[in-house]
Order: structure tokens, then C-alpha cells, then sequence
């Protein structure tokens, strides 16, 4: 038959997904960001172009129905109108083109869309748009598998092997339930599913965890087919018995559940493990994608302005500054002397375009007492960078037991205090009053040609 | 003493001992250093080595542990300009390797990473100096003419990494032990270099000689290589130093 062959060639091309062992997985996370970020890579460049032969895929690109004569197309190579003709023609004279276009669309895996590292993260961190082929593919399923079971039935009736109506119901009911149960390893999630419990696909149901929905859906369908049993036994045999056999089969079943215990916990303490995985490696696969993100949007902007040489600099400088901070930077809190500084020095280096160098000695938590000396610095280090000339600035901090010191050093051309332009009263207002009024003090240490070193004490 | 230990040298010769055409006395105080260059990053090791070429020889490259080794070990240079992140097991291993065979060989430490672990521990495997990747042409050549002649580098992160290890109360049980505190002026001259000041500048603001500056640092390079001050141990362990 047409159906059966159909069936047995895409089978045998369907079937053997190659589950890739992930062996280096378990061991990379004692390796360093690097090697993570490598193996992620090499992982995903593995995965791309791993598997020997292509598995038929539905396309919904261009699909009709549910894309499985556009799938089934491309994989042999053959004009898509070929196809749907023979399908269309086999549905007229036999019905048989119905069952197997369903049975097809449910055995083909829906094309998976496996993109770059970059894009699956940006669709992760919701900053893409997901695509909604998906949604519709669901739908088709559900379709399909109505059509499907339609197709059986009046397969079997016409050829007079058909039920007799008194049980006919029941059938229909266990099918239902069947269906019911079923319906959940078809989502899209099948694929994921089928690699989790290592091809155990029908055990997935069962061992995975699908939230209340699945739960209330497996309850239903299974009161369907105990519902489809119950009216069989009440119709063969005599009422009086149905205790009896209820018994006997709720023996049976909990004999089956007691055998069977070990087995699906195994199943599913494997899936919690493959799950937990590919979380991590999503993870890393996020890393990657951040990396490469941050220094390519750098990069286009280099070449943008890459006649202006400071402003290639300064896009070089905070670029490297952020990869630092993210590849070996400690975690610090933001309410820390260390981080209000580092906040305060990016900041201007950024505006500036002026490298500036913090160096911290202990840290503490910034309490309102600190607020000023910030500020001051902050001040100080833009006065530095607008006034001094110098290609770098030094930023000291030191947070000592009773009192917090910053220092703030240029090597530019400094100015003699005594004569402090007009434009630089920031000094005296912002800096030295600032800190006279709350208690503290500022030195300020300059002198033409000799760079300016601003000094600034704070009790704690 | 530097200049005599690289009488077989040529410039330019990739790992290969060169034919000792230079005699010693012909190369004053200022004479050009002999380097190789340790990195795993090709175009770094390529942009080193136009920054530096005509102030010091370049005797050789290597770019993992392995050939690390053996280049050094073959060429024996002034200094060794060694990456902290190495294919092989790191700039550290270089370290471990080299002064087994050649305990006198003079490295430099140079990074991207500013993370302590990596700061102090490539400085008490035994470099004699640290300087972040980011450092100019003019600085570096300093760098390697202070480290050629003995003395230690310390840039300003460097020594603030020091001041933090060595901060705190000072222990009242080991204050005999003089390896596990810094004293007064070595706490002063660390604090200057972590403010910014060149050795020069150290110098003139604390009234002593630019010797005597280099000596504190070397001091201080010792007590932070030598040291098992309480204090340091346990702000190590904090990092997953030890």
C-alpha cells in the first residue's frame, strides 16, 4: 500500500536523529570565561553541521496545509505540484492520501529554526521578535491528527472491518483520551522532548513536567479511556461484575506503576539533567553573543569615524573598559564607594574622551556623609580633563579607618592658584567649599608645567 | 651584570641562540635590552615588537607554555615580556618552568586583565614587575630597562593590590617578622605610585634619591613574593589565591 510505503521510506530517513552527546559539557564549567565561551562556539559550529544526512522537515514557508509536500519537496528534490497532485489524487480514489499526509505531518519534525548564537540570545533576552509559524504548526496538528483519526475510522468501516456501533463509542472515547495524552509530545517542544529522554519520546508525557494544563489534560484523557473501558466491561459483561473487574485492573495497573517506578524516575531525573544543561549552555551561548555584540557595534563605530582619531580612542577605551569589567571584573554593588567612583570616572572618560585611571584601597558602603567628597571628586577629575591637557588621569581612593581619601592627578600643564580664572571657580565653589562645608578638606597641589594633584580627606 | 648574561645574542633571530658577536663591554647601562616576546595573540606580540624594536632586541616569540620554555631557556634574554593568560597553563607555569632550570630570569607580566588573582599571582610565581597591556611604547621600554637592572615595577594598580593586602591592623605577633608588613616609607612610596607618580616623582616628593626609591619597591616586590603575613594569606584566600 501506498500509505505504508510512504510511511516506511520517511521513517527510516526520520527516525534516527542523531542525539549529539554533549560530553565536554559537564566538565566546562571549571573551565575559564574563555574556554567556555570557545567551547559554546565550537559547540553550536558542531551542531550546525553535524548530522551526516538531512532529516525531511515541514516548511511553513509556502505551506498549504501544514507544509508536508513542501517538506517532503525539497528533501527529494522533486517540483512541489508533483506532490500535492499525488496527494490530492490519492485522497479522491482511496482516502489513503489523507492518512498519510497526516501521518506525515505528524512523524516530520516541524523545521526547527536553528540560528546564530547571537540571534537565539537576543530571542532568549526577548529582544527579537518570535517568530509565529510556530502557533499556527500547533494548530495543524491538532488538525491532523482529527483528520487522521477521521481517516482511520472510515478506512476500517469501508472495508467492513468495521467496529460494530455498540462499540463504536467506546472507541471513540479511548481515542479521544488517547489523543488527549498524546497531544502534548506533539507540541513543538517534541524535538527538545525527544532529545531530552533520549529518544524515549513516549515516556516524555509522563516524566516531563508540563505545568496544570498537561497535568489536566493527562487527567482527562485518561477518564476518557477509563470512561471507554468502564462502558465496554458494562456492555460485555453483566453490571454486578464491573466491581470486580474494576479491581482487578486497578491491581494490574498499580503491579504495572510498582515495576515501572524506577524506570520513569530515571527517565526523569535524565530530562531535569538535560534541561538544567541546556540552560547552562544557553547561558554561555549568551555570553558569546554579548561579546561579540558589544565589540562589533564598537567596531562598526571605529570605522565610522576612524578619520577622528580621538574619537576612535575613546570608543576603543570604554569598549575595552566594558569587556574588562565583564570578563574579569568583580562583582560590586552599587552602593559602594568603588562602584560611585568607577560610575563617576567612566562617565567622564566617556565625555572627555580622557583615560581615567582608578585605583581603590579597601571600599565601603556610600553613606550620605560620602555624598560630598563624590561629588568633589567628580569635579576634580573634570576639571582635569577639560583644563589640564594631560592624556591621562589618576585616580587614587583609599578608605582607611576613619577617614576616606581620593587624590586626583594629572601630569597637564597645572596653574598657578593664585591667579584662578574665571572659568575655573569650579575649583573654589565646588571643590573646596564643597568640602570646608561638610567637613572635610580639599589641598590642591599645582603650579605651571607641573600637573595639578587635587587632594581630598573626608572623615568617615 | 644584566649585559654580561646575554653575550650570545643576535637581534631578530627567532629562537635560535645567536653567535656572540656583541661584546659585553660595547653595550653601556643604556644599551639596548634583549627580549622575547610571550603572548598567544599574534598581532599583539607583532605590535609589541614595532613598539619596542629599535630600543631593544627582540631575540624571540613564542606564543604558548611550551615553546615559551624553550625559547627563553635557549636565548636567555635581559627580559621576558610574558603574557598572563597562556595556552598550556598560563604565564605562571612559564615562570615555574623557566626558574627551575634558570632561577636568575627577569619577566615582565603584562595583561588585559586587571583581576588580583592574576595580578599576584603571576607576581609571586616570581615576575619582577606588572603593566597592564594598555601601556605606551616609551613606558613599556622604562619598564623593561627597570626590570633588566634588577629593579621591580610596580604600576599604580599594582600597588594599590599591595596596599590592600597589606592594609589593616598590624598584627602584634608578627611584628618581628619583618617580610609581613610594609614599613612606613615602603607604605608611602606604594601609596605615590598608586596616585600616579613616576619613581622619578616619588623621589623628588619624598626627598630621596630615585635608588632609593627602586630599592623600597624591590623590597616590597619580596615581602609580596616571600610573605605569609596572616593578612596576606587570608585576603588571598578571600580571592582564590592560594
Amino acid at each position: 500500500m501506498v500509505s505504508v510505503s510512504a510511511h516506511g521510506r520517511s521513517g527510516s530517513e526520520l527516525e534516527p536523529g542523531p542525539v549529539l552527546p554533549r560530553p565536554e559539557a559537564h566538565e566546562a564549567h571549571t573551565d575559564s570565561v574563555r574556554d567556555q565561551v570557545l567551547q559554546t562556539a565550537a559547540r553550536k559550529a558542531e551542531e550546525e553541521t553535524g548530522p551526516g544526512h538531512r532529516r525531511a522537515t515541514r516548511v511553513s514557508d509556502g505551506a498549504l496545509l501544514g507544509g508536508v509536500c513542501t517538506g517532503l519537496a525539497r528533501h527529494l528534490g522533486w517540483p512541489v505540484m508533483v506532490l500535492r497532485i499525488g496527494f490530492v489524487a490519492l485522497a479522491i480514489t482511496q482516502f489513503v492520501g489523507v492518512i498519510a499526509y497526516a501521518a506525515l505531518w505528524l512523524l516530520m519534525p516541524p523545521e526547527s529554526r536553528t540560528s546564530a548564537p547571537g540571534l537565539d540570545a537576543h530571542r532568549r533576552q526577548g529582544l527579537r521578535q518570535e517568530t509565529k509559524h510556530r502557533r499556527r504548526a500547533d494548530w495543524g496538528v491538532l488538525l491532523a491528527l482529527v483528520v487522521l483519526g477521521a481517516g482511520l475510522i472510515w478506512l476500517l468501516q469501508m472495508t467492513g472491518l468495521g467496529i460494530r456501533q455498540q462499540i463504536f463509542w467506546p472507541v471513540a472515547f479511548a481515542c479521544a483520551g488517547a489523543a488527549l495524552v498524546w497531544r502534548q509530545a506533539d507540541t513543538a517542544r517534541q524535538n527538545q522532548w525527544k532529545k531530552d529522554a533520549g529518544g524515549r519520546v513516549w515516556l516524555a508525557p509522563l516524566v516531563a513536567r508540563g505545568g496544570w494544563p498537561s497535568i489536566i489534560r493527562v487527567v482527562i484523557g485518561l477518564a476518557l479511556v477509563g470512561a471507554a473501558f468502564g462502558i465496554v466491561v458494562a456492555q460485555q459483561n453483566q453490571i454486578q461484575q464491573l466491581p470486580d473487574v474494576l479491581a482487578m485492573t486497578v491491581l494490574a495497573l498499580a503491579g504495572l506503576a510498582v515495576v515501572a517506578a524506577p524506570w520513569l524516575h530515571r527517565s526523569r531525573t535524565a530530562l531535569n539533567e538535560a534541561r538544567a544543561e541546556k540552560v547552562r549552555a544557553d547561558a554561555r551561548a549568551d555570553m558569546a553573543a554579548h561579546l561579540h555584540d558589544s565589540v562589533l557595534q564598537t567596531l562598526a563605530l571605529i570605522q565610522r569615524q576612524s578619520d577622528d582619531p580621538k574619537q576612535v580612542q575613546r570608543l576603543a577605551r570604554r569598549q575595552e573598559r566594558e569587556l574588562r569589567t565583564w570578563l574579569y571584573g568583580e562583582e560590586v554593588s552599587d552602593a559602594t564607594l568603588k562602584a560611585a567612583l568607577s560610575n563617576a570616572a567612566a562617565d567622564i572618560e566617556d565625555d572627555r574622551g580622557i583615560p581615567v585611571e582608578l585605583i581603590m584601597v579597601g571600599d565601603c558602603e556610600v553613606t550620605e556623609k560620602l555624598q560630598p567628597i563624590i561629588r568633589a571628586a567628580r569635579e576634580a577629575i573634570v576639571n582635569a580633563a577639560k583644563h589640564s591637557g594631560a592624556d591621562k588621569i589618576d585616580v587614587y581612593a583609599e578608605v582607611g579607618e576613619e577617614q576616606v581619601e581620593i587624590f586626583v592627578r594629572d601630569r597637564g600643564k597645572g596653574f598657578d592658584q593664585d591667579i584662578i580664572d574665571e572659568d575655573r571657580m569650579g575649583v573654589r565653589g565646588s571643590i573646596i567649599g564643597r568640602m570646608a562645608r561638610h567637613g572635610g578638606t580639599a589641598r590642591i597641589r599645582s603650579g605651571p608645567g607641573e600637573g595639578t594633584e587635587v587632594r581630598l580627606e573626608m572623615p568617615r | 651584570m644584566t649585559q654580561n648574561q646575554n653575550e650570545f645574542t643576535q637581534p631578530d633571530t627567532l629562537g635560535q641562540p645567536g653567535t656572540g658577536d656583541v661584546p659585553a663591554g660595547e653595550r653601556g647601562p643604556d644599551g639596548p635590552r634583549s627580549v622575547v616576546i610571550v603572548d598567544d595573540h599574534a598581532m599583539f606580540r607583532s605590535g609589541v615588537r614595532h613598539e619596542i624594536g629599535d630600543r631593544c632586541r627582540v631575540l624571540g616569540e613564542a606564543e604558548d607554555v611550551d615553546s615559551a620554555v624553550q625559547v627563553i631557556l635557549q636565548t636567555k634574554p635581559d627580559v621576558v615580556l610574558l603574557d598572563v593568560h597562556l595556552p598550556g597553563g598560563g604565564g605562571v607555569e612559564v615562570l615555574n618552568r623557566v626558574h627551575q632550570k634558570n632561577p636568575d630570569q627577569k619577566f615582565l607580566a603584562l595583561s588585559v586583565s586587571d583581576a588580583a588573582e592574576d595580578v599576584i599571582g603571576v607576581i609571586r610565581a616570581g615576575a619582577r614587575g606588572y603593566v597592564t597591556k594598555s601601556i605606551s611604547g616609551p613606558e613599556l621600554i622604562d619598564a623593561i630597562r627597570r626590570v633588566a637592572e634588577g629593579d621591580a615595577v610596580f604600576s599604580p594598580r599594582l600597588a594599590g593590590f599591595v596596599l590592600d593586602a597589606f592594609s589593616g591592623a598590624i598584627d602584634i605577633a608578627s611584628v618581628d617578622e619583618d617580610l609581613d608588613r610594609l614599613s612606613p616609607r615602603e607604605r608611602e612610596v606604594m601609596r605615590l605610585i598608586a596616585r600616579g607618580y613616576a619613581y622619578k616623582e616619588v623621589a623628588k616628593e619624598l626627598f630621596i634619591s630615585i635608588k632609593t626609591v627602586e630599592t623600597h619597591v624591590s623590597s616590597v616586590l619580596r615581602k609580596l613574593q616571600l610573605s605569609n603575613r596572616h593578612q596576606l594569606t587570608r585576603w588571598a584566600t578571600d580571592r582564590r589565591l592560594v
